[in-house]
């Protein structure tokens, strides 16, 4: 029978000896065969259930597809609101009938402006012209006009601003304008651009706000499907967990099937974009070619897609991160 | 070899049953040590302790002097790989073959493939499967089984050995072959405790023996010191 005092004397020479079991030294070519048998199960595991995966692949894709959409028409509004910016000014209607040095004077007036950068002035008879000339092929609108004894059709003024002058000063410069005699109505044309501003807003806001949902949803989705499959496996990790793997090699396999699954996902996206994109671009072509708008998507490119194949590959890690952290730290314990 | 000491060990779990009560014992380096007792006794929870799949309660487990019941999850994997275990219920993979079942240590540990191959081979001929490797487990009979768990418990040619009731499944003639596998085993250093119930089979061994009864030991037969 072992006595007190020997196990007293034991304990203190233990005091002086190591405490801690040696680990073995660290190989870059272990770590890397790790991550390739990890790699090699994934695939294994991924295609022996090929249709659930398809199933999550398509879960994330839609996840990912609708603040990538948004992200896509936020980008194409900023594209289209830079291809404007060049173009801000005023359009001064005058009253039918405004006497000649009554346009002149408004003229005068917008030319001492330090704002303005040119002027150029349609009188009546000129627009009537202008507007015969485009309605040529429509005899009846031109028997019309013929038929009238006063030119209907005001003078106007085209007036282009400096690019950098805030909406502000333009919004001064046209209640001053206003203010004149024979000034029917100003416009300033920079007004739809500022609309397409804010829309761009808008689109930016609900982009982030949308995305960041549908992050969550990715993120959720995967975490639940990585979870599923620990759960599948809980008895082959208690099997590596008692032959000595440690915590990294056993949670290694369901990272890469979160960096898979986000990764086809990511693929879904672009192809559901792809589709969506050939499938609207009739209508759209339809619709901005009347506001004599040329279709060109912007932003739709190599950046673009592997920008969503790393976002993809970010939430599937974070969504398999998620549940490795919350299953498998028990299951070294769980033998 | 490796040798082991519990010092006044008390595993006590949340529902506070006690399961082991301050056991203080110690396996000499290269010793083969039959564990006995009822069922409940606590063999089981001594060997899990052992594993580091439990946490003691109170007291200390030295393996080579290290006190593993004290390691930490990142030390813990370290020491595993020097223990191979033998379950009852074997705890193999069932979408692996015989083969990569009993790999599985070799790989943990970054062996070649070449060596890994040797291994395995050297360890299906020592458990009589050779011919076997590429059949899947649920192709093989319950001793057929266990033969591959004791093969991938020694494969990685381990400091201890534990096997917990290794012939529960077997007939009386396999029961001895494996119980003669563990003394070849030990006779090469290796460190082996077994829990058993097979009273017969442990007198015809003539090994040490500790008695668990509710948690304590309550008898000790051979060379072994403990209280």
């Amino acid at each position: 029978m072992l006595r007190e005092s020997a196990a007293a004397q034991r304990g203190r020479s233990r005091q002086s000896r190591p405490k801690q079991w040696p680990a073995p030294a660290f190989r870059v070519r272990d770590w890397f065969a790790d991550h390739r048998r990890a790699i090699a199960e994934t695939f294994e595991f991924v295609s022996l259930r090929l249709a659930s995966s398809l199933f999550v692949w398509l879960l994330v894709g839609i996840a990912l597809a609708l603040p990538a959409a948004l992200r896509l028409a936020q980008l194409n509004f900023v594209a289209l609101d830079d291809g404007w910016q060049g173009q801000p000014g005023l359009s001064v209607y005058f009253a039918v009938g405004a006497e000649a040095d009554q346009l002149a004077a408004v003229e005068a007036l917008l030319r001492e402006s330090p704002s303005v950068v040119a002027a150029q002035l349609t009188d009546a008879d000129q627009a009537l012209q202008e507007f015969m000339a485009a309605s040529a092929d429509s005899s009846s609108l031109t028997a019309a006009l013929e038929m009238l004894s006063d030119n209907p059709l005001p003078a106007s003024l085209q007036v282009s601003v400096a690019s950098e002058i805030p909406l502000e000063d333009l919004a001064t410069l046209r209640a001053e304008v206003l203010q004149s005699g024979g000034v029917d109505d100003v416009i300033i044309e920079r007004t739809w651009l500022e609309r397409l501003r804010n829309l761009t807003r808008l689109v930016e806001r609900l982009g982030l706000i949308l995305g960041a949902l549908f992050a969550l949803g990715a993120v959720l989705v995967t975490a639940a499907s990585v979870r599923l499959a620990i759960e599948s496996r809980l008895d082959a990790l208690r099997v590596l967990s008692l032959v000595g793997a440690t915590r990294a090699q056993i949670r290694r396999p369901f990272l890469y099937f979160g960096v898979f699954y986000g990764l086809g996902g990511a693929v879904v996206a672009a192809m559901l974009l792809a589709i969506t994109l050939t499938a609207i671009e009739v209508p759209l072509t339809e619709l901005l070619g009347s506001y004599d708008i040329p279709v060109h998507v912007q932003g739709f490119g190599v950046a673009f897609l592997l920008a969503l194949l790393a976002v993809g590959m970010l939430l599937g890690v974070i969504g398999a991160l998620l549940a490795v952290r919350q299953r498998i730290r028990g299951v070294q314990d769980a033998i | 070899m490796s040798s082991i000491v519990f010092e006044r060990v008390t595993k006590r779990f949340e529902n506070g049953q006690e399961a082991l009560s301050e056991i203080s014992v110690e396996f000499a380096s290269g010793s083969m040590t039959f564990l006995t007792g009822h069922s409940g006794a606590g063999k089981s929870t001594f060997l899990r302790l052992l594993i580091g799949a439990e946490a003691v309660t109170r007291g200390q487990i030295y393996v080579d002097d290290v006190d593993i019941s004290r390691l930490g999850a990142r030390r813990m994997p370290w020491y595993r790989r020097n223990v191979g275990v033998v379950f009852q219920d074997h705890h193999l993979l069932p979408e692996h073959n015989v083969f990569d079942n009993i790999a599985l240590p070799l790989r943990i540990k970054h062996f070649a493939e070449r060596e890994v191959s040797s291994r395995v081979r050297g360890a299906l001929g020592r458990v009589e499967l050779r011919g076997k490797e590429h059949l899947m487990p649920g192709q093989l009979s319950t001793g057929e089984q266990q033969r591959v768990g004791i093969a991938r418990a020694v494969v990685g040619r381990p400091k201890i050995l534990l096997a917990d009731e290794p012939t529960g499944n077997l007939d009386p003639d396999l029961a001895r072959s494996v119980m003669e596998l563990f003394c070849q085993f030990n006779e090469l250093g290796t460190t082996v405790v077994i829990a058993s119930h097979d009273i017969g089979l442990i007198e015809s061994m003539q090994t040490p023996t500790l008695n668990l009864t509710a948690g304590r030991i309550a008898a000790v037969n051979g060379d072994l010191n403990a209280s």
